[in-house]
């Protein structure tokens, strides 16, 4: 134990090492702070948009009920849908910032309606933002190397290493320890602000242990990687110079370089293709007749056999059916964008397991739900909403009851994951 | 031999015998070479893509059977932006931004398929271009090279021994920043050469690329000082070392994330969803079509009486229906444009403010003029999405203009009821073909550099500091020594 208090009392007396750790708990408190802030400020626009979107049904809902015909009701209502930030999105903003995280949907073809942006500051996305991933994936590593690149140089270069390792009882213990402390404050510096912020966010000691786990791994890679180049009888300088270029080509250069690999293998033109041909589909309906579009709705809604026959020159329910099948008829493209969009995402987690950066990022990501996978979980949820929506507006379309007030109110609504 | 070419010399000659230094270059030089050719191959096959969607929409759009127009107007169209030559260089927010809308009567679509949000998060680690080696690898590689550039000779004992020797200080300063500016240089060159190439091959605007070229050799230049000075000042060369590494660290790294957190909480902006509802809001407060009785309707119903003279709207010589359009359009229109300026005006002051951080990081005014010259910024897309706008409502209202002149008010409200009105209220394919194409204009090269002007002169106050840390190098030279 005194040996302990004996190298904690030489950690304190080097300014560098003690102004590093204090830096190191400085941002990451601040990485912290501007997480919460911002999950924060997600809440509220999600809170704020609720009584706007009642406003906004309230008015469509008086002239509408007045003639009671539930085909403009299923037209006009955009209904809100949302996908609140997860307990510890906080500490992994990820993607919430490019796509949207409130979107509104009407009762029409989808497909289309589920592309929309959020009409964002792309000037200020470009750099990424500041959150506890970053702090821990970009700037930990650069903090160890500070304090570890010179762990036994330092005392080579001062004339002491020789007696050292005479002196000590264990010489593989004496450096062990100093690393350890060192290695292990740097950790703190990192994980207490998240644990602490964790609370504050109200997330379940489950959710916030893997993102514990996962820093404590990272910086023993880190701290692996560093010892093993500063092993070499090198001098300091030099070894610091080697570890920083390092940091620079495993955080920074692979993973562009992987970026670029990856997107080219998979390219998603698809994405403009589907809404171009969900168009074309679409709109076809107006020109294909009326019998085959009720046929085809009819195959999927046998329910609606009966009522299927469309006499007049236009009816809701055709309208209604060939807006659907535009929805159907694109299907496989959808399918297909999704399984690049989700291929690119299972390569990036690949890369990641020989990236420590990219592994770290990926992982985080993924537990605090701000990945791609998270935008294509919201839009699921879209779809299963839109398909309760449509089920709600049919049998008032094809049985030509009115649609009053009430049944606005009675709507189906969206509810959040339940899992947030 | 001059003083200053000696020093000069000596230092590229140690950095040339220094394995590390000389592989860094060498490095460097073979990424910005890649990342110069992936740029322009990706921007080639975006702009090649884009035109070919473009081109694909326009023949769908001409090629429509005989319709109702208002129905063409649902059908829409759909439009493209091709990114600038100089986007090959720094694609600036290309990735981010949407690059194609779709364009619908009453509604205004946002602009969709951002690269970004189509890829992993590794799209958020950056990615290599020109422009990114440049403001970020870069300067780091520089530091590699020369954080030793002064403190060595201090270590190893020969800096006394020179200015012993007569050599003085200021000569010293000026021959160790000159080679280090070579370094700057040979760092440089595969980005200048890619703007070169760009300007020749691409038809890049010749002056933004100039400018871009001086201000990135401005930049690497206040790095090439920043490292002088620091390496005058330190005792040891692993000090000057880890003190650049920080430096650069929240130069390039950290504060440039910080700084648009701040922004967003100076400046917060309406999500898409919040301004869809006021316009809507806004839209039935100026006039609610749906209601029989709405004033606004009903006195617009008036004057179109009034002006051809006649009781009742089925005796106008010109289609109700399609007047009515136009004005429901150009209502819409009209919020449309005043919330999107609202918008930009709004992300205009979040953009300003994270500017200012540029007194902390010059690779904030550096990215900033960068994109701003390359024509890649928001405002370059803003642009874009105006014109959209403008197309938008030019094609919409010629549309709603053929309904109200070519159609008659009778055919047109039996169209649902009298197959034969509906067959004559289908009007001919020429008339698609004969609306005009989307033609995006690019900003000209003057109002691209101008946008850059606040960029540029914090960067140009940051060359001033350059030459004060220089000058402070030179003194701390002469008292170290004496």
């Amino acid at each position: 134990m005194t040996l302990w208090r004996h190298e904690w009392r030489l950690l304190t007396r080097q300014r560098l090492a003690v102004v590093s750790l204090l830096l190191l708990a400085v941002l990451s408190i601040a990485a912290v702070i501007a997480g919460l802030a911002e999950v924060h400020r997600q809440h509220q626009v999600i809170d704020r948009i609720q009584p706007q979107q009642q406003a906004d049904e309230a008015a469509i809902a008086r002239w509408v009920s007045v003639e009671g015909d539930a085909g403009n009701a299923a037209y006009y209502t955009a209904h809100a849908t949302w996908d609140s930030p997860s307990a510890m999105a906080f500490a992994a903003l990820g993607q919430r910032d490019v796509a949207p995280y409130v979107l509104r949907v009407r009762a029409l073809g989808l497909e289309g309606q589920l592309q929309e942006s959020e009409s964002y500051n792309a000037e200020l996305a470009l750099p990424g933002r500041f959150d506890w991933a970053f702090v821990l994936t970009y700037l930990m590593p650069i903090f160890l190397i500070g304090l570890l690149h010179d762990s036994r140089s330092s005392e080579r270069e001062a004339g002491r290493a020789q007696m050292l390792t005479v002196m000590a009882r264990s010489p593989r213990w004496l450096w062990g320890r100093r690393v350890i402390l060192r290695v292990g404050l740097a950790w703190l510096a990192v994980a207490l602000p998240l644990a602490i912020g964790a609370i504050a966010a109200e997330a379940a000691p489950a959710q916030v242990a893997p993102f514990l786990l996962i820093s404590l791994v990272y910086a023993l890679i880190w701290t692996l990687l560093i010892l093993l180049i500063a092993r070499a009888t090198r001098a300091s300088v030099a070894n610091a110079a080697m570890l920083s270029a390092l940091w620079l080509v495993i955080t920074l250069i692979v993973p562009t370089l992987a970026l670029l690999a990856i997107n080219d293998r998979h390219p998603v033109r698809q994405g403009v293709e589907l809404t171009l041909a969900q168009r074309e589909e679409v709109h076809a309906g107006w020109d294909r007749p009326k019998e085959d579009t009720m046929a085809a709705f009819v195959r999927l809604y046998p329910e609606w056999a009966d009522l299927a026959e469309v006499e007049s020159g236009f009816h809701w329910k055709w309208y209604y059916a060939f807006q659907h099948l535009g929805d159907v008829a694109v299907a496989p493209q959808v399918a297909t964008y999704r399984q690049a969009l989700l291929a690119r995402d299972a390569e990036t987690r690949l890369a990641g397991w020989v990236l420590p950066a990219v592994g770290v990022q990926y992982a985080l990501h993924r537990l605090a739900r701000t990945d791609l996978r998270a935008q294509l979980d919201y839009q699921d949820e879209i779809r299963r909403f839109h398909e309760q929506l449509r089920r709600y507006y049919y049998p008032y379309v094809f049985n030509e009851r009115p649609f009053r007030e009430a049944d606005f109110a009675n709507a189906p609504r969206w509810t959040d994951r339940p899992d947030n | 031999m001059n003083p200053v070419a000696r020093v000069c010399r000596n230092d590229l000659i140690s950095m040339a015998r220094n394995r590390v230094a000389v592989v860094a270059i060498l490095l460097t030089i073979l990424l910005s070479i890649a990342a110069a050719l992936t740029s322009i191959a990706h921007r080639d096959a975006n702009a090649d893509m884009r035109e070919r969607f473009q081109a694909e929409a326009d023949t769908r759009f001409d090629g429509q059977p005989a319709r109702h127009p208002h129905r063409v107007v649902h059908y829409g169209h759909f439009v493209f932006r091709v990114p600038p030559p100089l986007a090959a260089f720094d694609p600036g927010v290309d990735a981010f931004t949407g690059n194609s809308i779709y364009l619908e009567g009453h509604r205004q679509n946002s602009a969709n398929f951002g690269d970004v949000r189509q890829s992993s998060l590794l799209a958020r680690f950056g990615t290599l271009t020109p422009a990114f080696v440049l403001q970020i690898l870069a300067p780091l590689v520089l530091i590699f090279i020369g954080f030793g550039v002064v403190v060595r000779e201090r270590e190893a004992g020969t800096l006394r021994q020179a200015m012993a020797q007569g050599l003085r200080a200021p000569q010293l300063v000026s021959g160790k920043l000159l080679a280090l500016l070579a370094a700057a240089a040979l760092l440089g060159a595969p980005g200048a050469i890619a703007l070169g190439w760009l300007v020749m091959t691409e038809g890049a605007p010749l002056l933004p690329a100039l400018m871009l070229a001086l201000a990135y050799a401005a930049y690497l230049a206040i790095w090439a000082a920043l490292i002088l000075f620091i390496s005058a000042r330190a005792s040891t060369s692993r000090g000057a070392l880890l003190l650049l590494l920080s430096i650069w660290a929240a130069f390039a790294i950290l504060v440039p994330r910080v700084a648009p957190d701040l922004a967003f909480a100076a400046h917060p902006a309406p999500t898409r969803l919040e301004t869809d509802i006021a316009i809507q809001r806004d839209l039935r407060q100026m006039g609610d079509s749906h209601n029989p009785d709405d004033p606004h309707f009903a006195a617009f119903r008036q004057s179109v009486l009034d002006r051809y003279g006649v009781e009742r709207v089925e005796d106008l010589p010109v289609n109700y229906r399609g007047l009515l359009a136009l004005e429901g359009e150009r209502m819409s229109s009209l919020l449309f444009e005043r919330y999107a300026e609202q918008l930009a005006a709004e992300q205009r002051r979040q953009s300003h403010f994270a500017l200012m951080a540029s007194a902390l990081s010059p690779t904030i005014a550096m990215r900033d003029f960068s994109m701003r010259a390359a024509g890649t910024d928001l405002e370059a897309h803003r642009r874009f999405l105006a014109q959209a706008e403008a197309y938008r409502y030019t094609i919409v209202q010629q549309l709603n203009r053929l309904q109200a002149e070519v159609l008659t008010f009778d055919d047109d409200s039996r169209r649902n009821s009298d197959p034969d009105a509906a067959r004559r209220v289908r009007i001919d394919t020429d008339n698609w073909q004969a609306l005009p194409d989307f033609e995006y204009q690019a900003a000209d090269p003057g109002a691209q550099l101008r946008s850059a002007a606040p960029a540029a002169l914090w960067l140009a106050i940051w060359l001033g500091l350059a030459g004060v840390l220089v000058m402070a190098a030179i003194r701390s030279l002469r008292r170290s020594v004496a």
